[in-house]
């Protein structure tokens, strides 16, 4: 079975190769697919055993490929492969060559593999598979007219309507297997979870399930819709196959829950209703296709009606009302879609004398019409008859199901009045698609081909043949039905179920039907005077439009697109709930220990007023410069508690920040833009306070919580034994927590190649220009030897300071070695790669503003993205490198080493991770440098020259 | 394996280095790249069949003594979370060479500065999922996230750095929320190493881990894209370029619930905040996926699918069955890979039409059929179809929450089948109205709506969008009222009025690039491949939530069994 379904999928994936080489024909070639499961289904029928097929797939899911075929799955199989096999052989006259058959093809093919995994699968998440994805299927088959609103919209309804259903049944079918305790249908239905409220709850989900796919009101509206799609699929998907599901689903499940509350009182209501309104909706569609549409809709009721009941009887008529139902539906439609096709009109108005044109597709319509009406000696007879029969027994005592008469008789009523309407459209129909009629234009009409009429022939000689097996079929069915008790009398199918109440409601409901067939005008018209005062359609659109609505007044509620307004409700959330869980926590033993030493506090207090006033200034400036406060008071807090190596780098963190402000700040406006409101300014004042509050709070909360020693404990000593360095600081940074500052200096790399993004947009590379490139530069001004600094000649003269140039040209050298002493020294005194890094980068900034932006490129003539790079790789090297020693990554290990001159030392590896970290702290501060200085110099300079040159021509 | 682990994110960083020497030498640095990636793919592999049969990969970096130093951790979670991350990046990667390809100067994707960048956002991805520390957690978010700041505002054109400031303001925010809350773990415990913690949490009074907790799931809710801390996401994401956003909706929000994942389990098992939790995941579906019907923006839309579904990870942490964990983790695996090959789908689109407005495209389905087929299928996956790995992982979670039972549960379920449900339906608006539809008749209601947003002086959003929902009811389509609001936006001075309606779509001729097309094939086969893997990949979720609810097998991996 899993070989026929991937069969199908693979002919699926095939189709549009075979298309581009067969054409059209390509139909003919995937009709064997489907062929060849119907004879395999032949070969199979029924016997003791039913057929099984289980692949393991998703233990931990409970659901595994599991495949069975009954009795009734038998029948379906045969339904589903044979009409799918007739009507693929009906595409290759009903398409034309074009680029579009191979994804139709492909798409339909797709689908029967779906349909036929639906019947066979014996795993309720299996079936929800095949479930949704006939759901899908049918969706790009109905909006095959995909330009057609009209068919979007159609397609796009269909599939919300039935993956609604879809989803409420896979709710259901999952509550049903946890109370199962298993997914295999085949076990649930031998053995069913107790009756509960939470089964009942899940049976229902599935019903909701079934009542969509089946197009049961008030999920009915779909279906007519879904006639957007080319007439084989109608014939097919809208007929014979998938509308099918709901009503297989509960035929399947009715032997284990028909006796759950709400089971029968719920479909059969729903079922008559849909009976009813398909039938009586179906008397004024002017187009055939419709009227087929609405018949459907209709019948489908009647058979969700018959299958639900829940008798032995009941359930054989059902089967069999559902293979007439198949046969001469399908066939219908399959003449509309030839009427279609060679006649390019689907308007009974205008439709005239098609029958005279074309006798054959006129009997072949006749026969399954009849069928449908339930004429002898049909086989849409011969299942009305066992179905009337069954229900007539149900009024009668009920027959097992706890039915009340009054029930009873209402559902059989109600079935009895269906049926003189489907009488009714059914003559409707063909009078409407084949009738001369008085006054209207015979139609013209192309004759079609044999091969186009050969599959409705076949289906509509099939609803005269398999009337007279009416005996062996009951046999076959026995599988499926004997799940059932037996009922008052036994339940056969036979053209001569004898004179009796049964018989004589099908001849009422034909000489009724006739009739109303004769009065058809005046029905119609009173149908169009009333005005429908409900339609699930309408319901159904408000509703999405509901959605739709819905959907922007909430977004555009809180999709505000304001920084501030998203800032505020993260402050707001931290102190809704860390904030409470924090006063919660605050226990009356808190102790808050307010200072070591009052410098501390002062220290603090400095930080929390430039903080403040950071928030107060208006001018950019001063916001940066008092930033830059609150960071060297942290300073003084880290000297205050004896940590000199965060001290320093702090400061020097602070130091380049507040120059990289500075030179920003060249390019923006001095005041700050948008001030808010102060009754906003009050509100936001206030959250901030409060979570100021609550973050001091949760430190002190947490602190006071502490029992466990900390980890650090076992830093000092481990520092000098294991890492080498009596620095600790600097060997938490560069050796036990290495890892975290690898990753910092990739984010130094990162931050650097993004301000470098932002202002040289499109590379990363800046050009170096040297003094020595300047053109002018050398014809203007040769060399001159005295000169203390190169790069300050290109500057104008005004903008020049000797002091500055030789306090430079003296301090550079000094302030490199410092950094590189601070590199080298950090593992035992204060300093480290980083510090290193930054005092160089200082040296070159003082370059920078002594002798402008050549000065900086003749004292670090390199591209500052090398430099990263090359840090990073030496750093992530020397992370690499133990790996080949057969360490651990990052493992340092410890040299002593004899140096001329510099006499014996001792080397810890983990100074080339620090030279990594050196690098690229200077590749930083040279990234800034020359984006927010030598970049921003030469915009300067070019915006200059535009303004002289617009001046000199307003001069001019 | 325990030396390897700490390779997939050291290597990245050696290439980042290694792209950036090469700066002037474009086939270099992508050679470079591209084969780390290829290496970190193997190495990730690797780890996960050593994680699945040895137990959890440890790596002490530097060999310190426990529990000094930092440890990188691979069990069965973060083996699976670092594969399918490092396959998705290499997918983007290989993706975006096309792009900036032909010229240094393409303004929208500088590649020399791409590549690197790209490496550094790959380290921190990979470290965040192996972290064994909350402080190196920290650094992970901050190198993934100062990565991204950089390949967000690429090419700096004013929508993307609009874009990038509330990225980057609310996520400054968050980082420093995440240094307080790392100072108040380490001043309560004084440590931060995961299975130090895992120990020491369980000592504190309740008050003060329940405090320590809900501080740390705030931080992460953010970085997750957790309702009512999502807001900052549909509307920095969609300006970024195609690989860009692909990569983030991809993996940044999925690393924030990997952490709330990771330390939900480990540090606060047995929490008091399992139904907080369900009403958040609740909310984050429900008003997501609203969101996403709202856009008339392909990428916006699908910025706020993401949202939404991270809802549906919630649920599963927040239900904290093993079944609840196992469903989270897949799912997290699916969107991973389904909400970044559709990014990478809308990138094809956009280079083919130069638009991802709905309000524009159409006709897709004709004049592009192979990029319709790689729409489609994610998109129905997204929408949990079965048998794709979207409704694998649905049901993971429903069954979880079915077992589960309560009322809560329950409500849960219902969210997460209407979630489904208004994902599928903005998935087939987007369907119908780019791939269905005609170019002609996109052109015509993009005029209609242009019309009805000039009948207003009042061009307030609000007003404009309830008008055309009155409008719009009767038409079909259903595109949304937010359109006309967008087209009115559009009139007030934008240059681009004209363009928008009489430029033809299409902005580029002939074949799609290979570069870009083979690599979002392959990652569509790769989710189609899931559905297939589904057995083994649910047994290995299985098994890794069960020893998440465990915690010994983790804890006794990184402090060893002697303790």
């Amino acid at each position: 079975m899993i070989l026929l379904i991937s069969v199908h999928l693979l002919a699926a994936l095939a189709a549009p190769a075979m298309a581009l080489a067969l054409g059209r024909k390509v139909f003919m070639a995937l009709a064997i697919v489907p062929l060849a499961t119907f004879v395999w289904a032949v070969l199979n029928a029924p016997g003791a055993a039913p057929v099984t097929q289980t692949v393991s797939w998703i233990p931990s899911l409970g659901t595994d490929l599991a495949f069975r075929m009954g009795a009734l799955q038998w029948l379906l199989t045969l339904v589903v492969a044979g009409v799918g096999a007739l009507v693929l052989f009906y595409c290759a006259s009903y398409f034309h060559d074009d680029d579009r058959v191979g994804s139709f093809a492909a798409t339909f093919i797709a689908f029967a593999g779906s349909m036929l995994g639906l019947v066979l699968a014996d795993d309720l998440l299996m079936v929800y598979v095949f479930w949704e994805m006939t759901t899908v299927f049918s969706y790009l088959l109905i909006g095959y007219d995909m330009t057609k609103r009209s068919a979007r919209l159609a397609a796009m309804q269909a599939l919300i309507v039935t993956t609604f259903g879809g989803l409420a049944m896979l709710v259901g079918m999952l509550m049903l297997g946890h109370l199962a305790g298993t997914m295999r249908i085949s076990k649930i239905l031998a053995d069913p979870p107790a009756a509960s409220g939470l089964l009942t709850a899940a049976v229902m989900l599935v019903l909701v399930g079934a009542l969509s796919k089946s197009a049961i009101v008030p999920f009915h509206f779909w279906l007519p819709g879904a006639m957007s799609a080319p007439t084989p699929v109608s014939a097919y998907l809208h007929a014979a196959s998938m509308v099918k599901a709901g009503v297989y689903l509960v035929a399947l499940l009715a032997p284990a829950f028909a006796g759950v509350p709400g089971w029968r009182a719920g479909i059969l209501t729903l079922g008559v209703l849909t009976m009813l309104v398909g039938g009586w909706r179906s008397l004024v569609q002017c187009d055939v296709k419709l009227i087929l549409a609405y018949g459907t809709v209709s019948q489908l009721g009647f058979l969700l009606v018959v299958l639900s009941v829940g008798t032995r009887a009941a359930a054989l008529a059902g089967v069999a009302l559902l293979l007439a139902h198949a046969l001469f539906k399908s066939c219908l439609f399959l003449v509309v879609g030839i009427i279609d096709h060679n006649a390019g009109n689907r308007d009974l108005r205008t439709l005239s004398g098609l029958g005279r044109r074309s006798p054959v597709l006129f009997a072949a319509a006749a026969i399954a019409g009849a069928s449908m009406v339930g004429f002898p000696p049909l086989l849409g007879f011969v299942a009305k008859e066992s179905v009337l029969t069954a229900l007539v027994d149900v009024t009668a005592g009920g027959d097992g199901t706890g039915l009340g008469p009054v029930a009873a008789w209402t559902v059989l009523v109600g079935v009895v009045v269906g049926s003189i309407i489907t009488t009714a459209y059914t003559l409707r129909f063909l009078w409407g698609a084949f009738a001369d009629k008085p006054g209207v234009e015979a139609t013209d009409f192309k004759t079609p081909s044999p091969a186009f009429l050969a599959s409705p022939v076949v289906l509509a000689v099939l609803s005269i043949g398999v009337a007279f097996f009416g005996g062996p079929l009951t046999k076959s069915l026995e599988g499926y039905t004997h799940q059932f008790p037996p009922g008052a009398h036994e339940a056969k199918l036979a053209l001569w179920h004898g004179l009796g109440l049964p018989l004589g409601l099908s001849v009422l409901a034909l000489v009724s039907g006739a009739l109303m067939f004769v009065a058809r005008r005046p029905i119609a018209h009173a149908q169009t005077k009333v005005a429908q005062p409900w339609s699930a359609q309408r319901a159904y659109l408000s509703l999405m439009h509901g959605v739709d609505r819905l959907s922007v007044e909430v977004t555009g509620f809180m999709q505000r697109g304001s920084v501030s307004a998203y800032l505020a409700v993260t402050l707001v959330v931290l102190l809704a709930f860390p904030g409470v869980a924090m006063l919660m926590a605050w226990t009356p033993d808190v102790q808050v220990h307010v200072w070591d030493t009052p410098a501390q506090a002062a220290a603090g207090l400095v930080v929390v007023l430039a903080a403040i006033m950071t928030a107060r200034a208006r001018r950019r400036l001063r916001a940066a410069l008092l930033v830059g406060v609150t960071g060297y008071g942290c300073a003084v807090l880290f000297v205050l508690q004896g940590a000199p190596d965060l001290a320093l780098t702090q400061v020097l963190v602070e130091t380049a920040s507040v120059i990289a402000f500075v030179l920003v700040l060249r390019r923006l406006p001095t005041y700050f833009t948008d001030r808010p409101l102060s009754a906003q300014r009050y509100v936001r004042a206030l959250l901030g306070l409060a979570v100021g509050a609550a973050v001091a709070g949760i430190m002190i909360v947490a602190t006071n919580a502490r029992t466990a020693q900390p980890v650090s404990v076992g830093f000092p000593e481990a520092s000098v034994d294991f890492g080498g360095g009596k620095n600790i600081v600097s060997v938490t940074l560069v050796d036990i927590r290495a890892w975290d500052t690898m990753g910092e200096i990739s984010v130094l790399v990162a931050a650097a190649t993004g301000v470098a993004s932002l202002l040289f947009i499109g590379t990363r590379r800046s050009t170096i220009r040297r003094v020595g490139d300047l053109p002018q530069h050398h014809a203007a001004e040769p060399k001159t030897g005295g000169s203390w600094l190169s790069g300050p000649s290109t500057l104008a003269p005004e903008k020049r300071s000797i002091i500055f140039e030789v306090v430079t040209r003296l301090v550079f050298p000094a302030m490199v070695m410092v950094g590189v002493y601070l590199l080298f020294a950090g593992h035992n005194f204060t300093g480290g790669g980083f510090a290193g890094g930054i005092v160089t980068g200082l040296a070159l900034v003082v370059r920078y503003l002594a002798g402008g932006r050549y000065e900086l490129d003749e004292a670090a003539p390199i591209d500052a993205g090398t430099l990263l790079g090359v840090g990073l790789v030496i750093a992530a090297g020397s992370g690499l490198a133990p790996l080949a020693f057969g360490g651990a990554v990052l493992e340092s290990y410890q040299y002593d080493v004899h140096l001329p001159l510099l006499g014996d030392h001792h080397l810890v590896t983990s100074l080339f991770f620090d030279i990594g970290v050196y690098l690229v702290v200077v590749g930083l501060i040279l990234d800034l440098l020359r984006t927010f200085g030598s970049r921003i110099d030469r915009q300067i300079i070019s915006e200059e020259r535009d303004n002289d040159a617009t001046n000199a021509e307003v001069a001019r | 394996m325990n030396d390897v682990v700490p390779l997939p994110v050291l290597l990245p960083l050696f290439g980042c280095g290694a792209a950036l020497m090469f700066s002037r030498r474009p086939r270099v640095q992508r050679a470079i790249t591209v084969s780390v990636l290829v290496a970190v793919v193997a190495i990730a592999s690797m780890l996960l069949v050593a994680a699945d049969r040895h137990g959890p990969q440890v790596a002490w970096l530097g060999s310190w003594p426990r529990p000094l130093g930092l440890a990188l951790v691979a069990d069965r979670v973060s083996a699976l979370m670092l594969l399918v991350s490092a396959i998705v990046t290499l997918a983007v990667l290989v993706y975006s060479l096309a792009q900036g390809g032909a010229s240094e100067d393409d303004e929208s994707t500088p590649v020399s500065i791409y590549h690197p960048t790209f490496m550094v956002l790959v380290a921190g991805v990979s470290n965040a999922f192996l972290a064994g520390d909350l402080f190196n957690l920290f650094v992970s978010f901050e190198m993934l996230l100062f990565a991204s700041y950089v390949l967000l505002t690429l090419g700096g054109t004013e929508s993307r750095i609009r874009a990038g400031t509330i990225y980057v303001v609310i996520n400054m925010v968050s980082s420093a929320l995440f240094l307080i809350a790392i100072a108040a773990v380490y001043a309560a415990t004084g440590s931060l190493n995961f299975a130090q913690l895992s120990e020491r949490l369980g000592d504190l009074p309740d008050g003060v881990a329940l405090t320590l907790q809900l501080l740390l799931l705030t931080v992460f809710a953010i970085k997750a894209a957790v309702f009512p801390l999502s807001f900052w996401l549909p509307d920095s994401y969609p300006t970024a370029p195609a690989p860009v956003t692909a990569v983030f909706a991809g993996l940044l929000t999925k690393v924030g619930v990997y952490a709330i994942l990771r330390t939900q389990t480990l540090l606060f098992p047995d929490s008091p905040l399992s139904n907080l939790l369900l009403w958040t995941a609740f909310a984050t579906m429900l008003v997501g996926i609203l969101g996403a019907v709202a856009q008339s923006d392909v990428k916006r839309m699908l910025s706020f699918t993401l949202v939404s579904h991270i809802g549906y990870m919630i649920l599963g942490i927040a239900l904290g069955s093993a079944e609840g964990l196992a469903g989270a983790t897949l799912y997290v695996v699916h969107h991973i890979t389904i909400q970044t090959v559709l990014f990478l789908v809308v990138g094809l689109i956009e280079y083919r039409t130069g638009t991802t407005s709905l309000l524009r495209l159409g006709g897709l389905a004709k004049t592009a059929p192979f990029i319709a087929i790689l729409f489609f299928i994610p998109a129905m996956n997204l929408a949990g179809i079965p048998p794709l790995s979207g409704y694998l992982g649905k049901i993971g979670l429903l069954q979880a929450a079915v077992a589960d039972g309560s009322t809560t549960a329950y409500v849960l379920v219902g969210g997460a089948v209407v979630t489904s449900l208004l994902t599928l339906y903005a998935m087939a608006k987007a369907w119908a109205l780019a791939f269905w539809r005609s170019e002609e008749q996109a052109r015509e209601m993009s005029k209609a709506l242009n019309e009805a947003a000039a009948e207003h002086d009042e061009p307030s959003l609000r007003h404009i969008t309830k008008r055309a929902v009155e409008k719009n009811a009767s038409e079909a389509d259903r595109v949304m009222p937010t359109d006309v609001a967008l087209a009115a936006g559009a009139t007030e001075g934008d240059e681009e009025v004209d363009d928008l309606y009489d430029k033809p779509l299409h902005a580029r001729e002939g074949a799609t690039p290979r570069t870009l097309m083979w690599p979002t094939t392959a990652l569509v086969a790769f989710s189609i491949a899931l559905t297939v893997v589904a057995g083994p990949l649910f047994g290995l979720t299985e098994r890794a939530s069960v020893d998440m609810k465990a915690r010994t097998p983790y804890v006794n991996a990184v402090l060893g069994d002697d303790r």
